[in-house]
Formats: structure tokens, sequence, C-alpha cells
């Protein structure tokens, strides 16, 4: 984290403490957006997210001076988020995942590359990030179970470090990087095969 | 090393966590084996374009959403100050709660085994979290009227549980 970010959440968390005029609008700035994100991520339900988002911010006011700091603040929120959101989806039905297993990259007995392979990296730059790839992310990511799609959305997506997220998440740092992994070969399996057939179209 | 091997090492070897020695290993198998290069180079742009979704997500929230949650916390925000002390009521009072439940769950042996881990590693260095919780063991503990000192410990170990994680057995 840099330390002007760093710099930034202490002064809106003080403020918040202090129930300064404008501060939680300065929080929800700040704030919803990536709050509102990490709950899509794992409810995959906008109504859900608005509502979840809603219990975050709640929380996040009622229980900012009981906040120690021993965290960053906005890992705090995160945290927050990724709890509420799962406690939700505890007892919903959620069978619209898919296997990861069947996007492991495939090989040999000896050890080789088993499918042919396709360099489709310098083309993806090109496009740089067009609007229908952001699409398809999104939905390889939301095809993920949740076990896999927290980890990725935090770190990857989010940009936090992998001790960051182990820490939001109650994890081993090894135990998110083998996750973190997982989820980077499925995606990578899942773009190779939407470019491939975009190809063939 | 073959290519297996190096599909999972991917990750290290891009976070710079890797001793530069394998790393060189890995280098040197990239160099001259053509399906690798190709496997690296996508794995590599795979995580150049999640992270630059990160960019385009703040304008993801719909509008209509935006307005609801300004609308929504800025009041509810707005009787923080008068409502400040029911806030604090009622977060030591769920604290207190919790904390509660989870000696009783350890009186009736119903912790989970995480949560079970978490109390013996505390109790270690905690003599006075050992005796209490041995004398809860030996039904002896009054859960109702746990010590301060007691409350403020294990509400640290609620808090180091993983999120979505309860501490008592299913």
């Amino acid at each position: 984290m840099s330390a002007e970010r760093w710099k930034e959440d202490e002064d809106l968390l003080s403020r918040l403490r202090g129930g300064a005029p404008g501060a939680v609008e300065d929080l929800l700035r700040q704030y919803q957006g990536k709050i509102f994100n990490l709950a899509m991520s794992i409810l995959k339900n906008e109504s859900d997210a608005e509502e979840a988002a809603q219990d975050v911010f709640m929380t996040v006011i009622r229980k900012v001076d009981t906040f120690k700091g021993n965290s960053a603040f906005y890992s705090w929120m995160y945290r927050i988020c990724v709890n509420t959101c799962l406690m939700r989806l505890r007892g919903k039905r959620r069978n619209d995942t898919v296997a990861i297993e069947d996007f492991m990259p495939v090989f040999t007995e000896e050890g080789m590359h088993a499918s042919p392979m396709d360099d489709w990296s310098k083309e993806v730059e090109r496009k740089a990030l067009n609007e229908e790839l952001g699409k398809m992310i999104r939905k390889f990511t939301e095809e993920l179970s949740e076990k896999y799609r927290v980890v990725f959305v935090l770190s990857d997506i989010e940009g936090l470090s992998n001790e960051e997220t182990a820490k939001i998440l109650g994890m081993t740092v090894p135990a998110v990087k083998s996750r973190l992994h997982r989820a980077r070969l499925y995606l990578r399996e899942q773009l190779s095969r939407y470019l491939q057939e975009g190809k063939m179209e | 090393m073959n290519c297996k091997e190096l599909a999972y090492l991917l990750a290290d070897y891009f976070d710079g966590s890797m001793d530069p020695n394998l790393s060189a290993e890995l280098d040197a198998h990239i160099a001259q084996c053509e399906p690798c290069m190709k496997f690296t180079k996508t794995y590599q742009t795979t995580c150049k374009t999640a992270s630059q979704l990160r960019e385009s997500i703040e304008y993801r929230i719909p509008d209509e959403v935006r307005a609801r949650l300004a609308s929504f916390l800025i009041s509810a925000a707005r009787k923080y100050p008068e409502q400040m002390e029911e806030y604090h009521r009622q977060a030591e009072q769920e604290r207190s709660e919790k904390v509660q439940a989870f000696c009783r769950a350890a009186t009736e042996e119903k912790l989970s085994a995480i949560a079970v881990l978490l109390v013996e590693t505390h109790c270690a260095t905690c003599p006075e979290c050992k005796e209490y919780f041995d004398n809860l063991h030996r039904g002896q503990g009054k859960v109702a009227n746990h010590p301060p000192r007691i409350q403020e410990h294990v509400t640290v170990l609620l808090e180091s549980l993983p999120p979505g994680e309860e501490f008592f057995l299913a």
C-alpha cells in the first residue's frame, strides 16, 4: 500500500470517528465501487450485492470506534465485506460454478504439454482491454467456485499483496498463492478457448 | 525440469519470490521449449489483463445503486451522533454474547477444530485464559460473567477466525 493511501485512510478514519460532516460521503466515494465490486464477485447478483454493500458500510460506521488499527483500514473493510457476503451465501444453492480441474493444463506422462499451444498474448495486448474481453473475464471469474474467486478478485483484480489477501481471508500465504495460481491457470485456459473460438468463426 | 513442473512454478516466477538459480533454470527451459514460451506469455498476459480490469471497475456500480447507497448511509450517519451510544451498546452486547456463546461451546466441547486450535495456541502463552478455559472444562467456570480480560482475548480469537467460518461444530 502506498504511503499516500495510508495517510488518506488515516484521515478518513479519524473524521469518521469524529462524525465529521462529509466523512460518510468520502467513505462512499472512496470505497463503494470496491466494496460493491467485491460483493458482486462473491454474490454474483446485483440486488444481493447492493444489500450486502449497505450492510458493510453500516457495520463500518457502527464499528469504526472499535477498529483497532492492527490492520489497514481497507483490509478491515474488505474482511467485513467477505464475511457479510459469505454469510449471505450460506444456505443458498450454488450449482452454477464450473469444475476448475477441467481447465488445468494437460501434460503427457513425461510432463510435456499435451495439447498444442497458441500464443495470443500479442493479440490481447494490442486490443488493450476492450469491453468484450473485460466482460468475458468477468463471466469466467464468476463461474469459478467462490473458494478461488475471492482470492483471485482480491489479489489479481484488486491488486492486494498475497500477505494482505491471506490476512483478510484468514488463510496462510502459501494457500493463497496456490489458489491464486490455479485461478490464473483456469482463466488462461478459458481465455485461450474463447480466443480460439473467435478465430474459427 | 519438465513443462509440468514449470507450469506449477509460474506464480513464484512472476512475483519475484523465486530463488535466482531456480529462476534461471526456468529461463533456460523456456528459451528452448516453444509450448512453454507460449504458455508463460499467455499466463503473464492473463494476469496483466485481470489487473487492468481494476481501472474499469469503478464505473460498474450502477448509478441508481450508487444513489440509494448514498441516501441510505448518509441518513443513517446523520443520526449517528445521537445513536453513537446506542451503537456502542449494541456492538458491546453483540461481542459479549458472542464470547459467551464461544465459552459455552468450549464447555460443551462443541468448538470447531479450528477454534480449538486457536484456543490451544493462545492458552499456551496466556496463563490467565488457560486457567479460565481449564476451569470451564472441569465445569467450574462461569460462562455468563467472564472477566473483562477474557472477553478481550476471546474477541481477538474470534476475529482471527477465517471469514464465514463458525466457531462451533455444525
